[in-house]
């Protein structure tokens, strides 16, 4: 018996030795990471791939934009990723580590647009908000009422608090926590946003990037933000619980979940997919997917990807990337990215 | 009286100067200058001899100056109240008292002239030559056969599933088991009785044909019948094998024993033929036990 | 004895019966009292593992049927005469089928939401059946396909239905449709067996369990031979051949430490040493099973180590006392005792890292994987992960499936469980 499982475990290991050595000199699928507001787009677009050609599905991990970054990044041979995702466009310091790990050549291609809506129950009366309503429910600290240019500690308890004509109902909002893209892209376009609806905290900007990062970034902590993690599913459950909150999400989830959630009006705007397409719904971001150029010719099957994802039937206006709830790029734009993408189209260096 | 004198005195003498290294650890049969034991310890047809053993565990001594043999075709038994050191004494014949971390033995302890405790020496055929038969009855939760086979299995002793077949065949019938348990070999030894046990542990001694059998109170775990039972097959076995036996029975000790070793604190104040011991005890401490003063 | 005051002590002491009868009551009172804390303790427990168990089937349950939409497939010979059949527009014959059978559909839009019923991947389903028996092209046959998840939804009564059409994710005219595919007879709920045979979906309808499970069998191999072997060599060692030491010491406050660690960090140390430092491929079984390994390795040791210790020492003694060596004490006799106590440790330690999907995120196992796995190399995912996947998918039907998966996860635990109960019934009836 105990002989019998050392001459296996030695013949796992052997085996295992032997994998190991072939796994790493070639690699017959494609890695992809990045993003976790790509994800479920890609992981579509692979699957369709998968199916349809004679290659292996890509295998997608999602390990967050910057996460997506730092392996992509990492350099270039099949232990690293073919593809990463990406929920905002990569910066000038990540151009430089790739340079600097001999990833010279990146394609990039934006695939369209994201929503992020502030939606509560259907058996509630959908509200329409502004973006300074919106910062000045949800920040810690938020100008003093009393007037003047300093800040105090966020003293609204209502909506109707921060703007008579919004509803007498307790402020209650259920939100991603600090390490979920959508919380960056929320804090960045709605808040940012609403801050800067104060002359003097805009001004902040330029002259104290910190102090106005501090006041426009930070969320209130005294229990009107409820931070639900990150499934989202979870929020759109509490949501049909209680009537009164609302939750901060991606669009993608009050697509699906429709018949139970709905949007709040953004300065007016309904987050509906053509608002979004149109680019007239503030709380969009674009979307991105990157390529290592170098992998293109070693790992099968990264062309016929790219390919996929730029066809009408993945991105296009009726494609089943529109299906999941991405919202498409106009004509021209789409044009443009997947003459790039087909020829490889590396990016100018920034 | 005379003898007690002496062995106080030659006692403390000898330990001061054995801790000062003037004499050596080995001696001779007779030596008598530093004899303390009252009566006969030693035979004219040793097979087993002990001379000045010590015992240690950690920094308490539990044995003292020991000198003993044990002859040819004997039953020694050892008696004593109980923290004597018996059980830890006839330990040290087979050397099990390795396993207990702390323990260490100093003195000479012989079998047929090699010394167990020699360098040279691998416990493994020691213990294949000198067996050992415990106080709780321990047989392996294996089938009856394959307890009596064990041993034999592990040491090479068969050639054959046939000679094996008989060794286990003649180890049973001579521990007197053979007609209780010969339809059932294959079942659990321990689904014998204690007294069927206790003898399933003694052939399986036996069946690897040991020099020197050594029992630590192999009675005090069964009732009077099964204890007996043993008791007869001892004074067989004796025919074939040296036995020592440590009992707190002085009875076991009169019925199974040819000679008698009389063990106090330790120390082996008096040994000799059985009968006379019995009988006419020397040590005053000898004879408060073994009528019955304390113990 | 004959002292008149000690026996007058005797007369005026109460007896010791009538002492005992007196405090009788109060001590069987306590006695049943103890007894009701225990039985409320483990009613207590099984009242929450009903209600856990019961919510999980509840929402779990209806995964394991999926509606299906019969469609009356025209394999045109025109069109799979194509010169690779791989390519063919297998997903054209299906919306083909679906404009036949409802041709008032003609607007661009209509027709959309006509072809949105029927699941995305029943083209692949017509490919592999053509691909199976050839001899069908050209004819017409009639093939159970997958609805939608909407439909499915719908079907089973997880999605509202109300006036607003567009509140929901139906429209009015699908919702037509819908209703005639039922009367006539073309609908139904069906076992879902796609649920067992497939790898993960986008589709929750095509998705399925089989890739993680698979996964997770691999994973759990690699653990196994690993931890298993080594897990009781280090214990037999250290209980029975290392000396009493500060160093034994210290290995022994060590290993009772890192079996406190949280699992993370072994996740971080299977990045830095087996990805970064040996390239081991990501995502792999291979690595999964020794980052699991790694993890399991303290709980299997401490359980090695107190079952050897339960084993009495007198059948050690009894052993060496027949001449056995120490390796053959330890091995034929010791081991043996122990390892009924050996086994259970290894369930535990192996139930944990079947359940364990943190330290899986730091070596690439938490990713989207449609494969399912053929080797120790392959690219996989594992049970936990794709419940933890499923979880966080925005579609609606994503929510039995998620449920469905613990169930399969389970299963596989109490089959594990099982297996390693009967494993231990064998070894003891060996005596």
């Amino acid at each position: 018996m105990f002989r019998k499982t050392v001459l296996f475990t030695a013949i796992a290991l052997a085996a295992a030795g032997f994998g190991t050595a072939q796994a790493q000199s070639s690699r017959d699928y494609i890695s992809i990471v990045g993003s976790s507001t790509v994800y479920p787009f890609a992981t579509v677009v692979a699957e369709q791939f998968g199916k349809g050609s004679a290659f292996k599905t890509p295998k997608i991990e999602s390990t967050g934009s910057g996460g997506g970054f730092k392996l992509f990044c990492a350099g270039v041979g099949v232990q690293h990723p073919d593809i990463t995702n990406a929920s905002r466009a990569i910066k000038a310091s990540e151009i430089d580590t790739c340079k600097a790990n001999g990833v010279a050549e990146i394609v990039e291609v934006k695939i369209g647009y994201d929503g992020i809506v502030l939606a509560n129950s259907r058996k509630a009366k959908p509200m329409t908000i502004s973006r300074k309503d919106i910062f000045l429910a949800l920040a810690k600290q938020v100008p003093d009422p009393k007037g003047g240019e300093q800040v105090v500690a966020n003293p609204y308890r209502t909506w109707q608090d921060v703007n008579a004509a919004l509803p007498a109902v307790k402020i209650e909002v259920l939100g991603p926590p600090p390490t979920s893209g959508t919380r960056d892209a929320f804090l960045e376009l709605a808040m940012e946003d609403g801050a800067k609806h104060f002359p003097w905290i805009k001004k902040m900007e330029k002259e104290d990037a910190k102090q106005f990062k501090s006041i426009a970034h930070t969320i209130r902590e005294d229990g009107a933000f409820i931070e639900a993690g990150e499934n989202d599913n979870l929020i759109v459950q509490k949501l049909e619980a209680n009537v009164n909150a609302f939750g901060i999400f991606g669009f993608s989830f009050l697509d699906q979940n429709s018949d139970k959630i709905q949007g709040s009006l953004v300065d007016g705007i309904e987050p509906t997919f053509e608002a979004i397409a149109k680019g007239s719904y503030p709380l969009s971001r674009p979307l991105f997917f990157y390529v290592k150029k170098a992998h293109a010719d070693v790992i099968p099957g990264i062309k016929q990807y790219l390919n996929e994802f730029t066809s009408e039937k993945a991105w296009g206006g009726d494609g089943y990337l529109a299906e999941k709830g991405m919202i498409p790029m106009p004509d021209a734009e789409r044009k443009q990215y997947r003459a790039a993408a087909t020829a490889l189209k590396a990016m100018a260096a920034k | 009286m005379i003898s007690t004198l002496s062995f106080v005195h030659s006692g403390a003498v000898k330990r001061g100067l054995q801790a000062s290294g003037a004499i050596p650890s080995r001696f001779t049969v007779g030596d008598a200058a530093v004899q303390p034991t009252v009566g006969e310890p030693f035979s004219d047809q040793a097979r087993m001899s002990c001379r000045q053993v010590n015992v240690y565990y950690g920094a308490k001594q539990s044995i003292i100056d020991v000198s003993l043999d044990i002859g040819r075709n004997e039953v020694v038994a050892m008696i004593g109240p109980s923290g004597c050191g018996k059980s830890t004494f006839i330990r040290c014949l087979n050397r099990m008292n390795d396993t207990i971390p702390g323990c260490r033995v100093d003195g000479t302890i012989t079998l047929d002239g090699v010394d167990i405790y020699g360098k040279e020496i691998d416990v493994v055929p020691l213990r294949a030559q000198v067996g050992m038969v415990f106080q709780k009855p321990n047989p392996f939760p294996k089938s009856i056969y394959q307890n009596v086979a064990y041993g034999p299995k592990i040491h090479g002793l068969a050639q054959s599933r046939a000679e094996l077949d008989e060794i286990v065949e003649t180890s049973l019938r001579r521990a007197g088991l053979w007609d209780e348990v010969k339809d059932r070999l294959d079942q659990p030894g321990t689904s014998l009785s204690g007294g069927q046990q206790q003898r399933l542990c003694i052939a399986r001694t036996i069946a690897v044909s040991p020099e020197v059998i050594l029992m630590d109170e192999p009675c005090s775990a069964l009732d009077p019948i099964a204890t007996s039972v043993i008791e007869d097959l001892i004074g067989e076995l004796k025919s074939q094998y040296s036995i020592a036996i440590v009992t707190h029975s002085m009875q076991q000790a009169a019925r199974v024993s040819q000679r008698t070793a009389y063990l106090h604190l330790g120390k082996l104040l008096e040994v000799g033929q059985t009968e006379r011991i019995f009988t006419r005890p020397r040590h005053p401490l000898t004879e408060a036990y073994i009528t019955g003063r304390f113990g | 004895m004959s002292d008149p005051r000690s026996s007058q002590d005797q007369s005026n002491r109460p007896r010791t019966i009538d002492l005992v009868n007196a405090g009788l009551a109060r001590r069987y009172r306590a006695e049943r009292r103890f007894r009701l804390y225990g039985l409320s303790a483990i009613s207590a427990s099984l009242l929450v593992l009903a209600l856990l168990l019961g919510s999980i089937v509840a929402s779990g349950y209806s995964a394991f049927q999926q509606t299906f939409i019969r469609l009356d497939i025209v394999l045109d010979a025109d069109q799979l005469r194509t010169n690779n059949l791989r390519q063919a527009n297998y997903q054209g014959l299906v919306k083909q089928s679906l404009s036949t059978l409802f041709p008032a559909a003609v607007g661009r839009s209509e027709k959309r939401e006509l072809y949105a019923l029927v699941s995305s991947g029943a083209g692949f389903q017509i490919r592999d059946l053509v691909f199976a028996s050839p001899e069908l092209i050209g004819k017409s046959v009639p093939v159970w396909v997958p609805a939608d998840d909407d439909v499915d939804m719908l079907v089973k009564g997880h999605l509202k239905v109300d006036e607003k059409a567009e509140s929901h994710r139906l429209t009015t005219a699908q919702l037509g449709w819908i209703e005639q595919l039922r009367d006539q007879g073309r609908l139904s709920k069906q076992f879902n067996s796609a649920f067992f045979t497939n790898g993960d979906s986008r589709e929750p309808e095509t998705a399925g369990i089989r890739g993680a499970f698979t996964g997770s069998l691999f994973t759990v191999v690699v653990t196994l031979l690993l931890s298993f072997p080594v897990g009781v060599a280090a214990a037999v060692y250290l209980e029975e051949f290392a000396p009493r030491n500060r160093w034994t010491d210290l290995i022994e406050v060590n290993i009772n430490n890192l079996a406190a660690v949280p699992s993370i960090v072994y996740g971080l140390l299977g990045l830095a040493v087996f990805l970064n430092f040996f390239g081991l491929p990501r995502s792999a079984p291979l690595v999964g099973g020794l980052v699991l390994a790694l993890m399991t390795l303290p709980t299997l040791i401490i359980a090695g180590r107190a079952a050897l210790q339960s084993v009495p020492p007198s059948i050690r003694e009894a052993a060496l006392g027949v001449g056995a060596s120490k390796m053959q004490t330890v091995l034929h006799h010791v081991l043996p005792l122990a390892l009924p106590g050996i086994l259970t440790g290894a369930i535990i330690g192996m139930a944990r890292a079947l359940g364990e999907s943190a330290p899986l995120l730091m070596i690439g196992m938490v990713a989207f994987i449609v494969d399912v796995p053929g080797g120790f190399n392959d690219p996989a995912t594992v049970l936990p992960v794709q419940i933890y996947l499923w979880a966080d998918s925005p579609e609606r039907a994503f929510v039995e499936r998620t449920s469905a998966a613990i169930l399969v996860l389970l299963a596989f635990l109490i089959m594990m469980n099982g297996a390693a109960v009967l494993l231990r019934k064998k070894f003891e009836r060996r005596w």
